[in-house]
């Protein structure tokens, strides 16, 4: 390359760059005139998140049937892989519910496992997201923050389940009670049909009949 | 009078760059000997960010594992999930319905749009160019904004499962996802037209960090960082997954292998990555998303092995398994941790300034480097 | 066209723009109303000062420092939002209407703040370096002449002055780099030095250029010789490259990315100034702004007329153009990337000090004509 020939491209490099940068500044001065300002004033104004958005947890609150739809059946928290929830049960079956379920979000990945092993419905992510604390203990939330409708509903979802397992309770008690009944009945009955055995055979053996009622002490 | 040269020596100079360097694109410290402003040798010491997550993942039911993979590549969590998904699924032999491996290989691409769009906002900040950043962020932020409103979640989303996917796309998304790509064309003229062609940014670029042909090779650099050094290498073309077969799409490959050829790949990728979400829209299916997993997911004793192109090249995963819940070995083969790997070959004789361009434009994570 | 596409500005962030180019537009009505006021019922204090020199001088000083101080906190303000809005964000927005006050408040944290001094730093110089970097960028402002009147020190050697004085800064900035003991604050000090040391040379010649056509060394003179024609109208062919040069060498004498390497924060976290904190660190920063003003001001001297135009008082126009060179500046920082200090060096060397050569020759040549 000869000397004027490097001369020229020193120049013609001059320019170009130049060029490129009065590109460069031309989009930054687009920019500056013309574009929408995206910065969100944050905490004054809050973002609009969207309906899938992994939020918070709340247990719904069925107003149905006055109670959380929660039966304690320990899915959630067997679909955990940090062991983010811990529950406690109240009663067991088709009336089961939970007294305590508390959820440790410091450990939480809001990865929605526990949500999609719900079979239920108990358990969803809302959008609530300010979730930061100043203190450790901060980050476990009880049944009563997570309920929806707060410590009301979960006192009614307490009294609901309790009055649902005392009836049924006591439904079983009458059950056991109709069937105790029955089978006294029944043993009576026995007693009786062995009495007349008995009566009928005493000429033969004078000692009692070895089936005896359980209720006799044998 | 003689004319005598004396070559100028100082003692060298040992420099801690990191970790809490504001350029080290996470927890990454490089022990970096100077003389002067030169690199004479540099040391990577990475460990920073160790988790235990493959380990943790061994003590852990199949299903529960996924979640751990978006801490590994936080920037393309959903690519990281596909990794390990695909793994599960090959060791169980689930087939995923063909809606569910559209909606997988459009969320994969729509978070390598913003993978790379991160880049290029920190590569521009490494440079100085710190505006390009806030662009570049302003756009990913209405990407992260559709992905919140398919997975719920902004970072890291867990939804690419073993068997698909677990919701199909809410309402309305195509049309928003469309109105977006149709911006993002000018949006990705204007960084060119920012930085593409700027001098300086050339001039930072061009030539330096140089990768040839060999040392991609042997040191098993993959994703833009080899196409940036002229290996035609995308695991989505040669060994395709999901219905990456039937997209249409070009691997850009640059053969310089300098920081501006990685980072024209990068640019490039994107437009093609354009591309398949628009055919992912136009083509998919009706039906299912998401193969049913048995409750309690026993695989067949064996092992598998599954090879995805994450953003920052080839993502693996090795699962084994004794046919028990738990697999009993679980390994990822980050790309970010084999870049990293370049870096001792390639400092030396560079300036610092060049330390900072040249890690930027290996785009590595460093929660893939440490898991 | 991508312009339209692409996020369009909202109306009312459209209505805000409306709102600032009418107060600007009021400010200068206001401005221009100047000499219309009494200003002969201040005469009986400025005799008082004019009969004591030594207080006069010092009531300068001190009106000047503290004029530059606030002009300064106000510049920071500026430059923030500036960088905001072509960042498509909106600044600083907390303190006061629209954040205006948002640097005062900064000022007031920094001085209440703790003083840290690293355990392992040179304590004398460490302390003694800010005010070196401050003292000169002070000094500098005192030979400028915002207005025909209105000049710290007319002195018939100014433009020489202003130069050696400012180049005197980078000792400070190398005693802070030095004084840290931080490695990159030592390198960050050495490459502000070699960068200032090397910038200065083009600069000078460029300066020397003017001086020789306008055939004095006092700014005040300069100015007025370009009543008719700004310097950049009369000689193009000249001082159109000239200015660009100069443009060049100002961004790097103020640290000025695409030449903000002394505090590249990417590779040297801040420079020169990482292990500085509180009070010490506004210094810096109010040094660096008053640079900007100085240097700024001085190309609007040397080129743009000073405070010649129309309608507007002279003060006005001199800080009108002052301004919009700021502006230009900042808007080049916020566009370009940032060059390596060899290609910054080799960019001095091999392309501006032989350019500001030959340019100085010419316009040597032009003037024996
Ligand atoms: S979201 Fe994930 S980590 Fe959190 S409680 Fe549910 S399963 Fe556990
Ligand atoms: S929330 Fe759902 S899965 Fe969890 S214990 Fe209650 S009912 Fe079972």
């Amino acid at each position: 390359m000869s000397a004027t020939d490097r001369k020229v491209n020193v120049l013609l490099d001059i320019l170009i760059s130049l060029r490129s940068f009065l590109k460069g500044m031309w989009v930054t001065a687009t920019n500056l005139v013309a574009r929408e300002k995206v910065t969100l004033q944050y905490p004054y104004e809050k973002p609009q998140v969207s309906p899938r958005y992994r939020g918070l947890f709340y247990l719904p609150f069925n107003e149905k049937e006055q109670r959380l739809n929660c039966t304690g059946c320990t899915l959630c928290e067997q679909a955990c892989p940090t062991k983010v929830i811990s529950m406690t049960k109240l009663g067991a079956g088709k009336h089961g519910g939970v007294s305590e379920f508390n959820m440790d979000l410091g450990r939480c990945m809001f990865c929605n496992l526990c949500i999609e092993a719900c079979p239920f419905d108990a358990i969803y992510m809302g959008s609530a997201y300010e979730l930061a604390s100043y203190d450790r203990d901060a980050s476990v939330f009880r049944i009563e923050d997570l309920a929806q409708g707060g410590k009301r509903s979960v006192e009614i979802n307490i009294k609901t389940i309790s009055e649902a397992l005392a009836e049924e309770e006591k439904a079983k008690a009458a059950k056991a009670k109709a069937a105790a009944e029955a089978k006294s009945a029944a043993d009576a009955k026995a007693a009786s049909a062995a009495e007349e055995r008995q009566a009928a055979e005493k000429p033969a053996a004078s000692e009692p009949a070895p089936s005896a009622s359980p209720e006799s002490p044998a | 009078m003689t004319l005598t040269t004396t070559e100028i020596t100082s003692p060298g100079m040992t420099l801690n760059m990191g970790p809490q360097h504001p350029s080290t694109h996470g927890v990454l410290r490089l022990v970096v000997e100077l003389d002067g402003e030169i690199i004479q040798s540099c040391r990577p010491v990475i460990g920073y960010l160790h988790r235990g997550l493959e380990k943790m993942m061994e003590a852990r039911p199949y299903r529960h594992n996924v979640p751990f993979t978006d801490r590994l590549d936080y920037l393309a969590s959903l690519n990281s999930n596909l990794a390990i998904a695909q793994a599960i699924e090959r060791i169980g032999n689930v087939t995923v319905p063909e809606r569910g491996q559209y909606l997988r290989v459009l969320l994969c691409e729509i978070n390598r749009l913003a993978s790379h769009l991160v880049f290029l906002g920190t590569f521009a900040t490494d440079l100085g160019a710190t505006t390009v950043f806030l662009y570049s962020f302003r756009e990913r932020e209405r990407i992260l904004d559709l992905l919140e409103a398919m997975t719920g979640a902004r970072l890291t989303y867990n939804w690419i499962r073993a068997g698909g996917v677990p919701t199909d796309l809410p309402e309305g998304f195509g049309e928003r996802l469309t109105a977006f790509l149709d911006e993002f064309q000018f949006a990705l003229d204007e960084y060119d037209r920012l930085l593409t062609g700027n001098r300086i940014f050339r001039a930072r670029c061009e030539g330096i960090g140089v990768i040839s042909r060999e040392m991609a090779v042997a040191y098993g650099a993959s994703g833009p960082v080899a196409r940036g050094s002229g290996i035609a290498y995308d695991i989505r073309k040669v060994a395709p997954y999901d219905v990456y077969d039937r997209m249409e799409f070009d691997v850009p490959v640059y053969t310089e292998g300098d920081c501006m050829a990685r980072y024209r790949v990068r640019v490039e990728e994107m437009r093609q990555s354009a591309r398949i979400i628009r055919q992912c829209l136009r083509e998919m299916p009706e039906g299912e998303t998401m193969a049913k997993l048995p409750k309690i997911f026993k695989p067949p004793p064996g092992e598998a092995y599954s090879r995805t192109e994450s953003p920052r090249g080839e993502l693996s995963c090795y699962l084994s398994s004794d046919g028990s819940m738990n697999p009993t070995r679980v390994h990822f083969r980050a790309p970010s941790f084999f870049h990293l790997g370049l870096l001792p070959a390639m400092l030396p004789g560079v300036k610092v300034a060049d330390v900072i361009a040249i890690l930027g434009s290996l785009d590595t994570v460093l929660g893939e480097v440490d898991r | 066209m991508s312009m339209q596409r692409l996020h369009p500005r909202s109306a009312s962030q459209a209505r805000e723009i409306l709102i600032g180019v009418v107060i600007a537009a009021l400010i200068l009505a206001a401005l221009s109303a100047t000499p219309l006021l009494p200003w002969h019922l201040l005469d009986p204090i400025r005799a008082y000062f004019y009969e004591r020199p030594l207080l006069n001088n010092l009531a300068k000083a001190v009106l000047l420092v503290s004029f530059m101080a606030v002009q300064c906190l106000f510049l920071i303000w500026m430059e923030r939002k500036f960088a905001g809005w072509l960042q498509a964000r909106l600044g600083p927005m907390h303190v006061g209407w629209k954040g205006v006050l948002q640097t005062f408040a900064d000022a007031i944290k920094l001085l209440l703040k703790e003083d840290i001094i690293p355990a392992l730093a040179d304590k004398p110089m460490f302390r003694l370096a800010p005010y070196l970097v401050f003292v000169p960028a002070m000094l500098t402002l005192m030979v400028l002449p915002f207005s025909p009147n209105l000049v710290g020190f007319d002195y018939h050697l100014g433009a020489l002055f202003a130069l050696s004085i400012s180049t005197t800064g980078a000792l400070g900035i190398l005693a802070a780099g030095w004084g840290a003991n931080n490695k990159y604050s030592v390198l960050g000090g050495m490459r502000a030095v070699a960068q200032l040391l090397s910038y200065e040379i083009p600069m000078i010649l460029i300066v020397l250029c003017v001086v020789t056509l306008k055939n004095t060394m006092s700014l005040t003179q300069i100015v007025e010789r370009q009543a008719g024609l700004w310097n950049i109208v009369a000689h193009p062919l000249l001082m159109i490259p000239g200015a660009l040069i100069f443009f060049s060498c100002a961004l790097a004498e103020v640290y000025r990315a695409p030449f903000d390497l002394p505090e590249a924060e990417s590779e040297l976290v801040s420079g020169f100034h990482t292990e500085y904190s509180g009070m010490r660190f506004a210094i810096f920063y109010i040094a660096e702004f008053a640079n900007n003003v100085f240097t700024a001001g001085f190309a609007a001297i040397l080129f743009f007329g000073g405070w010649h135009g129309p309608v507007l008082p002279p003060i006005a126009w001199f800080t009108l153009k002052t301004l919009l060179l700021i502006f230009l500046m900042m808007w080049v920082r916020w566009t370009l990337p940032r060059l390596r200090i060899d290609q910054m060096m080799s960019f001095c060397w091999k392309l501006l000090v032989p350019a500001s050569l030959i340019l100085f020759c010419l316009t040597a040549l032009s003037v024996v004509w």
